[in-house]
Parts: C-alpha cells; structure tokens; sequence
C-alpha cells in the first residue's frame, strides 16, 4: 500500500527534553489513522515537525517523499487543523477563510462552499471571536478543507467538542476517507476515534509503543479477560491464590480481579474451596483497556520511567511487560483442603 | 508573492488596527493644524496668515509626524499573528518564512504610504478651509504640494517597512511597541543630544534627509537651519537598510523558531 506520510527515526529535542524519540511509522494513503497516546507523549510535537512548524531535530517527516515547505502550494495538498485558538478574535469567520484562500491561491468561491460543508455558513459573517470551541473546530476544519487537500491531519480534533459534535466529527472523518483521502488523527483518548479509523499508531513518551489495524487491537481485546469476584471470604481465597502462585489484584477491600482467568477455570475452584461469592463477573478488556496497558506497560519498561502499573482508576497491567498479550490462564488449582 | 500580499491586505482590513490608527492620525493632524495657525497668530499678532513657502511647506506637511503611527502599523501588523496565534496558519499556507515577512514589508510600505496620502488630503481640506476662510491663498499652498508629498509619502513607507523590519525580531506586540516608541519617543532624542554626530545616523535623521524637507524633528518653524543630514537618496537607502537589517535577522531567527 502507497504511503501517504512517513515518519522516519524523528526525533525532537526542546532544550534538554527529548520530546519525540527516534519514532518511526508511516500513514497508508486513503486510510484513517488514528495517532493514539497520553496527553504529552509527543502527538502534537510530531505533526508540527511534519507541517515544517517544529524545527526537526533528527530524522525526517515527510508527505510521499517530500518535505512540507517542498511543496509547492502546500495546504491544496495537506490540510491541518492544529489548534482552535488560533484566529485573529475580530476577524469574521468568512475573512479568515478569504485570507487562507487568496494566500495559497485558492478560488474566493470555496469559502462559501467549505463553510457549508461544516455547517457554519449561518454564522459566517460573525467575529471569530463569538464563537464557542465547537465552532472553532469547525472553522478550524473548513480551513484545512479549502484547497480540497488529498491528506488532512487533524490534531485532538474531538477536544472541547459536545457528544454531538463527536458524532459529527466521526461522521465527516469517514465521510473524508470514503473519498479517498488520507487522513491522520490525533487523540488521547482510543474510544473517541474506535469507529472511526483503520489503523492505529501508538505513541507514549514520544516513542512507538505498536502500529497496527485496528482490527488487530480489536482482536487483543476480545482476548484480554480476567474474572472479577466479589466475597466475605476474600482473605481466605486470597491466601489460596498466594499459595498457589496465582497472581490477582485487589481492586477493593472485598473484590479481585484474576487476570487471564476464565469462568471455567473458577467454577470448579470456588466450589471445590467452598468460597461464598457475592458477585462473580467475567470482564472483557475494552479497547481502551488494551490502550491504557500499552501505554502503561510500554513507560513502566522504560528505564527510570512511567507510572506505576494499575495506579489508574481503570486498573492497569499486573506486570511490567506489554499487557496486550494476556496472561496465561492460571493452571489448575493445586492440592488444597478437600 | 502577490498572493501572499494580498492575503496580507485582507488580514490587515479584517482587524481593527489600520482603521483605529488612520483615526488617530486624522485627529492628531486636526490639532497640529490647529496650533499651526493658533502659534503664527501668536507670533504674528494676528495680523496675517502662513503665507511664505516654508509657512505654507509646515502646513502641508503637518502630518509629518504621523509617521510614527505608519512605524506602529508595521510594527502591529506582524507582531498581531505572534499575539494571537495566526503565524500558524499564516506559516502553512507559506511555509518559506523570509517570503511571509517580506510580504509583510511590501502591504506595510503601501498601507504607509496611502496613510501619509489620507493625511495630506485631509490636511488639504482643513488646512486649506481654514487658510481661506481667512483669506488666504489656497492655490499658493497647493503649489507646495508637490515639494513635500514625495517626501512624507516615501518616509511613512520607509517606517511601516522598518515596523515590520523590527517586529520580525520582536514578535512580543507589548514589547515590540514598548521599544519603538521609547527608542523614538525618548532615546533616539537623548542620544542626538549627546552625540550630535548621530543624527544623521539615526533612523529619524535618516528619515529627515529621505523626505528632503527641510524641517526641524518638532515640526516647527526652523527653515533655513543647516541640517547635517545625508542626502535624500543616501537618507532612503539608509532607511532601508535598516528596515532589511532588521528583517533579515528577525527572518533567520524566525526561520529556526518552533511554533508550538
């Protein structure tokens, strides 16, 4: 497959602080890829670099070979949508589009076209500076459409946008992919973007922790498990748990989580222990979940680096190691009283 | 780049800047006006009215100093995009940062020369009105017109340029405009009184010998003094130069910064 964006060995330093490190990946054309990580991780320091913004420090970022300020009238080719605050406040919505237009040589008669392609012709001879967040990312989004780019790179474009405004946003990404262009989303959050991209692009502490097809993540989520149980006699299980060498995580004063357990393995065991359960769940890892682990298991294997694994309100991974690929299932239960 | 400088010109229309700042220079050029009639009464007895070439030079040329707005125009005109962050899509749409500034020195050069034009007709107008609803002879100042128009259009140019020329390098609008107008309004001043030999060097100087008047800094009445200015073309070139020097190292500055 042709790629539309490559990111090859990039790395950024701000004085003293490597922001982006030796990262590598590239954005298949006419597909959505989702550019996933923590706040902080080096997503939007990365497309700067890519749109000639960001001075590069090592390593190139390049659109099919060629450098952003190669290009010769760049934004019919490549349309961004940064940041939402970047508007002159006085400036009408209309002028600001005419301004981009008439600087890169775009016909005047894609503002109208593009403010109604967001829905903000209504409002297009009002002040920027009247308008909410949402209407921001709009106008952001019909000043990269302007000159009908064939890639467009939008960076936490969901941000400070309304669950309609979500939907909305989802919507026009498809809509952009379906016809035919590539296009490169940013995100701090996976759930955002899960029904909207192909591909996905995972980055933490400015490095690549995995790329691949979402289906693929997809696929490690459906297989992440564990068993949650609820019980009076918790101390007692536990301490049959420890015996055994299995591991669990306390994630309340009566509740545990058994990763990688399976229901069929359980039954037999709180029966054959004779455990009171109050509550017995059989929990399947979202693909937030296998985000969350990724990037967590990713920065506790960094030397020196990342939070402590399961410090987060969503539990984490058990181990320090990628948590993608599950634990195996804890084997029978050994001896015990009968 | 005729692109790029009509986008500027829609940039520079689109904000309140240029329409505020032309405001003030008509108000501030009423005044001068104003006194320039209320001091030849004084110094005359009221009695007769500017009449002599340099009395009927001063009068055209009341505007002059509005210079220092065109100076501020260019200076508003780039360090706007830093303060609200418009540089980024401006920086997209014309990656190759040199050709954005200097965009910006070519629309700022027009935009200063129309303000001294918009000064000088409404300075015909007033001044002229009240030159003769007192009897005196407007055809008399339009005959200066030609001798002081060149010069106090090229020099509104020379200042814009060079605003822009010195808010590529201060791109802090606060502090870019903290700077000009102490270095104009006071240091430039100071130094002249110290250093006598300066004034030809120093971008007011500069700008004197490029307009040709042969005007005193106060917009007085001192014709006949002997400046120690350069000639008009070396007072031009100078001018630019300054503007270019600065520009060419606010661009390389600009060039290697990180927009974030």
């Amino acid at each position: 497959m042709p790629s539309a964006i490559e990111i090859d060995h990039l790395t950024k330093q701000f004085r003293g602080v490597l922001a982006v490190n030796d990262l590598s990946f590239e954005v298949a054309a006419g597909r959505v890829t989702g550019f996933l990580g923590p706040n902080g991780s080096g997503k939007t320091t990365t497309l700067r670099m890519l749109l000639g913004l960001v001075e590069i420090t090592g390593g190139s970022a390049t659109f099919g070979g060629r450098k952003y300020v190669q290009i010769d009238k760049p934004i019919q080719h490549v349309g961004a949508v940064l940041e939402a605050t970047s508007f002159h406040p006085s400036r009408r919505a209309e002028d600001h589009l005419k301004m981009v237009a008439v600087g890169a040589g775009i016909p005047v008669s894609r503002v109208a076209e593009t403010l109604d392609l967001v829905g903000l012709s209504d409002v297009a001879r009002r002040r920027v500076g009247k308008f909410s967040l949402g209407m921001r990312q709009r106008l952001q989004l019909a000043t990269a459409l302007l000159g009908d780019p064939e890639i467009l790179i939008l960076d936490e474009p969901a941000n400070g946008l309304d669950p309609q405004g979500i939907q909305w946003l989802r919507t026009f990404i498809r809509h952009q992919a379906s016809t035919g262009r590539s296009v490169l989303v940013s995100s701090h959050l996976l759930s955002e973007m899960e029904e909207t991209v192909d591909d996905v692009v995972i980055v933490s502490q400015g490095r690549l922790v995995l790329q691949t097809t979402l289906a693929d993540l997809s696929t490690r989520a459906g297989t992440t498990t564990g068993m949650r149980i609820r019980s009076p006699e918790i101390a007692r299980f536990t301490g049959l748990l420890t015996a055994s060498s299995i591991a669990f995580r306390t994630i309340a004063p009566d509740t545990i989580v058994i990763d990688g357990a399976t229901p069929e393995w359980l039954g037999p065991v709180l029966a054959q222990h004779q455990i009171v359960v109050y509550e017995v769940i059989h929990e399947k890892g979202s693909l937030e979940d296998v985000f969350l682990n990724l990037t967590r298991g990713f920065e506790a294997s960094l030397p020196g680096g990342g939070h402590a694994p399961g410090s987060g309100p969503m539990g984490g991974a058990p181990t320090a190691a990628p948590a993608a690929a599950p634990p195996a299932a804890p084997g029978p239960f050994p001896g015990g009283p009968s | 780049m005729i692109n790029v400088i009509r986008s500027e010109w829609i940039k520079l229309r689109t904000t309140a800047v240029p329409w505020v700042l032309t405001g003030i220079a008509l108000v501030i050029n009423g005044l001068l006006i104003l006194v320039i009639f209320l001091r030849h009464d004084q110094l005359t007895g009221g009695d007769s009215i500017p009449h002599t070439t340099q009395q009927l030079n001063n009068l055209v040329g009341s505007g002059f100093q509005g210079y220092l707005l065109a100076l501020l125009l260019g200076v508003l005109c780039i360090t706007t995009e830093f303060r609200h962050k418009t540089v980024t899509t401006a920086f997209l749409v014309t990656p190759q940062r040199p050709v954005f500034v200097v965009g910006k020195m070519i629309l700022a050069a027009i935009a200063g020369a129309v303000l001294a034009v918009i000064m000088l007709v409404a300075t015909m107008i007033g001044g002229g009105l009240t030159l003769v609803a007192r009897g005196g002879s407007f055809s008399a100042m339009l005959h200066q017109l030609p001798s002081v128009a060149p010069g106090m259009i090229l020099v509104f140019a020379l200042f814009a340029i060079l605003g822009v020329g010195i808010g590529s390098l201060l791109t802090n609008q606060v502090a870019a405009i903290i700077v000009v107008l102490g270095w104009f309004i006071l240091l430039e001043g100071i130094l002249v009184s110290l250093v006598t030999s300066a004034e030809k060097w120093v971008p007011t100087g500069a700008a004197l010998a490029a307009s040709n008047l042969t005007r005193g800094q106060g917009g007085g009445n001192n014709g006949g003094e002997v400046f120690h200015l350069f000639n008009q073309w070396q007072g031009t070139l100078l001018m630019l130069g300054y503007g270019i020097l600065f520009a060419a190292i606010g661009s390389y500055f600009l060039t290697r910064r990180d927009i974030t």
